[in-house]
């Protein structure tokens, strides 16, 4: 890539001004970590190991919040997930940016919720022009035999998926983005139809002039933090209204995210888990430093067998 | 990969899709010649398609000054330096690869991502001249060799062979069967920006309101209905025409389009050897560094640029030229008799009429009628 010919002098003040709240949160970071204090060591967590199905243990909690710290995941043993850059369709990452994800997985008779952990040494939430936000995907099969193909599924063997992403969980948790918050210092004059603050102006008039959100895009309205999609191969995956029963939340820290999907066990037309039957989980992860979107992903290569206690 | 015939590089070129030609195909021509940049084109786009939120920074149309502007920054440069030397042979066949042709195993297309600091300027290096002109001197010989600039006004080309459409995963961009328009599915994007990757005249742009990506539509509800784009109807240096092209054996000699880029062969496409058949063509400016011409317009610069300089002597084609910017219609044929331009419509009626020279009347300075003096003041 070659450098632009001539940068103007605003452009090295707006790099300068983007910079410097990042070196600020990187100090405030370096302050928490030297200036807490030392509490109680937690007791030794077992180390990762391969494994041949993933276990979705019982526990008598409520496991609706997602939270990557809550007690019932102590004491059980991560499951070592091996990735590889997607195999099967251009474009896709030149190598496996995501090699391992870590995994566990609990439920409380309702609901299933999956503790994932993977290394991504740069936290991205995606927003301005040209950024991706880092992402985690569960796949599950809607039925189990015969198998869906594991990449997407196919015509007429679907496959549901929890997908979540960075810039999901900003939506749901401090709610979507404006231009005026991701470019602080942009000017703007007036949109249309912004004159119309009057009684009987309504939302809708101002949204014909979004072309995405005015056709009704999932993509153009605030997320949940997680989507639920229905695929039946590449190019088809569809998001499902609704968030009933799932919700998500991961933290970044230390060149590490560490996230809770939860999801129910039973759906309706989609996949089900259930103590004794046959399930199986896959697994896609996207690091958005690396410009990874959409079919730039690392994935599992087969279906992993799952057991519901 | 499909092999798709590719007639501006005379060859056969690689492509994800089967060759499939539409009924017609949107194009518009434009004299460079006659550009000023006064970007009334741009802004009749703005203010038609993209005042929205995540609009703000978009111009689906654009002019900047060549060699040095460039909207996202260097966009050809660094299209140009992926894609590395390349050459055409003695008789006007492509030797080198197109963009697809030369896509890494992993990617559908060369390409490179701007980010948003490359969309901020849209007016970096305005009227810049290449070279420098020294305190009292002049030019007086074209092509100016040492000192040389020109506005170039873009929007999307509709391409035969559209790299964002190549690129899409989601199979959400499409060409119309009745205008070749090439439109992105605001229902379907996923916003994944691949097609702002792929294209190489970066007329894909992100929306970060909407998270879907949008593009020029070719004003496509005018075009339904018969009308030319706003940016060819605001223009008014009158240096765009726009209307249907057809491939060379299908040609028509009473086509403006047609007329210009396949029978007079004045009208050339830009950067044609990134291999995606644009069809928004140019006549080249006469003035500026041949080199340079030849790295954009193609081998056939020369000789466009020749018969431009003739066209003095070539009614017919100094009459169509007379007919740009006269109409708000799109004209699918046109005429030059006795000295008038006529333009007609898809079914015959006349649209416009034009003299090829207008008409000179020479007045007394005095009114003695009004007893009042005349000035040339319309």
């Amino acid at each position: 890539m070659i450098r632009p010919l001539f940068i103007p002098p605003g452009a090295r003040r707006a790099a300068a001004a983007r910079a410097l709240p990042v070196l600020a949160l990187c100090s405030l970071a370096a302050l928490g970590c030297s200036g807490k204090k030392r509490k109680a060591a937690p007791p030794a967590e077992p180390p990762p190991t391969a494994i041949d199905t993933l276990v979705v243990h019982k526990v008598a909690a409520d496991v609706s919040k997602p939270d990557p710290a809550a007690a019932y995941w102590q004491g059980l043993a991560e499951g070592e997930i091996v990735m590889t850059a997607q195999p099967m369709v251009a474009p896709r990452p030149d190598v496996a940016t995501t090699e391992k994800v870590f995994v566990k997985a609990v439920t409380d008779g309702k609901l299933a919720a999956f503790r994932i952990r993977w290394r991504d040494p740069e936290r991205s939430m995606a927003g301005r022009l040209g950024e991706f936000s880092d992402a985690l995907a569960l796949e599950f099969p809607v039925k189990t035999d015969p198998l869906p193909p594991v990449m997407m599924g196919a015509a007429g063997a679907p496959v549901h998926i929890f997908h979540w992403r960075a810039q999901y969980q900003r939506d749901h948790e401090e709610g979507k983005p404006t231009i005026a918050t991701l470019y602080p210092n942009a000017s703007i004059d007036m949109y249309p139809m912004e004159f119309k603050d009057q009684p009987g102006a309504h939302e809708a008039g101002r949204e014909q002039f979004s072309p995405g959100a005015a056709v009704g895009n999932p993509q153009s309205y605030a997320k949940g933090g997680v989507d639920e999609i229905i695929a039946e191969g590449y190019s088809t995956s569809s998001v499902q209204a609704g968030s009933e029963g799932h919700a998500a939340h991961g933290d970044w820290a230390n060149g590490e995210w560490t996230l809770v999907i939860v999801r129910p066990l039973a759906t309706e037309g989609g996949s089900n888990l259930a103590p004794g039957q046959r399930a199986f989980i896959a697994f896609a992860a996207w690091q958005g430093g690396k410009l990874e979107v959409g079919s730039r992903k690392c994935v599992t290569m087969a279906w992993l067998p799952v057991s519901v206690q | 990969m499909p092999k798709v015939n590719n007639w501006h590089l005379r060859r056969a070129v690689e492509y994800p899709y089967d060759e499939h030609r539409p009924t017609k195909q949107w194009a518009i021509v434009f004299d460079l010649n006659k550009c000023i940049a006064c970007q009334t084109c741009t802004l009749a786009c703005k203010t038609t398609w993209t005042s929205g939120k995540g609009q703000e920074y978009m111009f689906w149309n654009n002019v900047e000054s060549k060699p040095y502007g460039g909207y996202p920054l260097a966009w050809d440069l660094r299209v140009l330096e992926k894609l590395g030397r390349q050459d055409w042979s003695a008789n006007g066949e492509y030797q080198g690869k197109t963009l697809i042709e030369s896509a890494p195993p992993n990617e559908r297309v060369l390409h490179y991502a701007p980010v948003d600091e490359d969309w901020m300027y849209p007016n970096v290096g305005e009227d810049d001249c290449a070279g420098g002109v020294a305190g009292g001197s002049h030019i007086p010989t074209t092509p100016h060799e040492q000192a040389w600039m020109f506005y170039l006004p873009r929007t999307c080309a509709h391409c035969t062979y559209p790299a964002c459409l190549a690129a899409c995963p989601r199979k959400a961009i499409y060409k119309r069967e009745e205008d070749g328009i090439v439109l992105i599915d605001q229902s379907r994007c996923k916003g994944y920006g691949e097609c702002v990757r792929a294209c190489p005249y970066k007329k894909s742009m992100y929306n970060t309101y909407t998270r879907t990506s949008e593009k020029c539509i070719g004003c496509y509800p005018a075009v339904e209905q018969g009308i030319q784009p706003q940016c060819v109807v605001n223009c008014i240096g009158k240096i765009r025409v726009m209307g249907f092209i057809n491939p060379p054996a299908k040609a028509r000699a009473d086509n403006p389009i047609d007329f210009l880029v396949h029978k007079k062969q004045i009208a050339l496409p830009y950067y044609p050897q990134l291999g995606l058949e644009p069809n928004i063509y140019y006549i080249p400016p006469i003035h500026a560094d041949r080199e340079y011409l030849h790295q954009m317009f193609g081998p056939q610069v020369d000789g466009a640029i020749e018969r431009y300089r003739d066209l003095e002597r070539d009614p017919v084609a100094a009459g169509l030229l007379c007919l740009m910017g006269s109409t708000d219609r799109i004209m699918h044929r046109f005429k030059v008799e006795r000295g008038k331009a006529i333009g007609y419509d898809d079914k015959g009626a006349e649209l416009v009429q034009v003299p090829v020279t207008e008409p000179v009347i020479e007045r007394a300075a005095f009114d003695a009628k009004l007893g009042a003096i005349r000035n040339n003041t319309p």
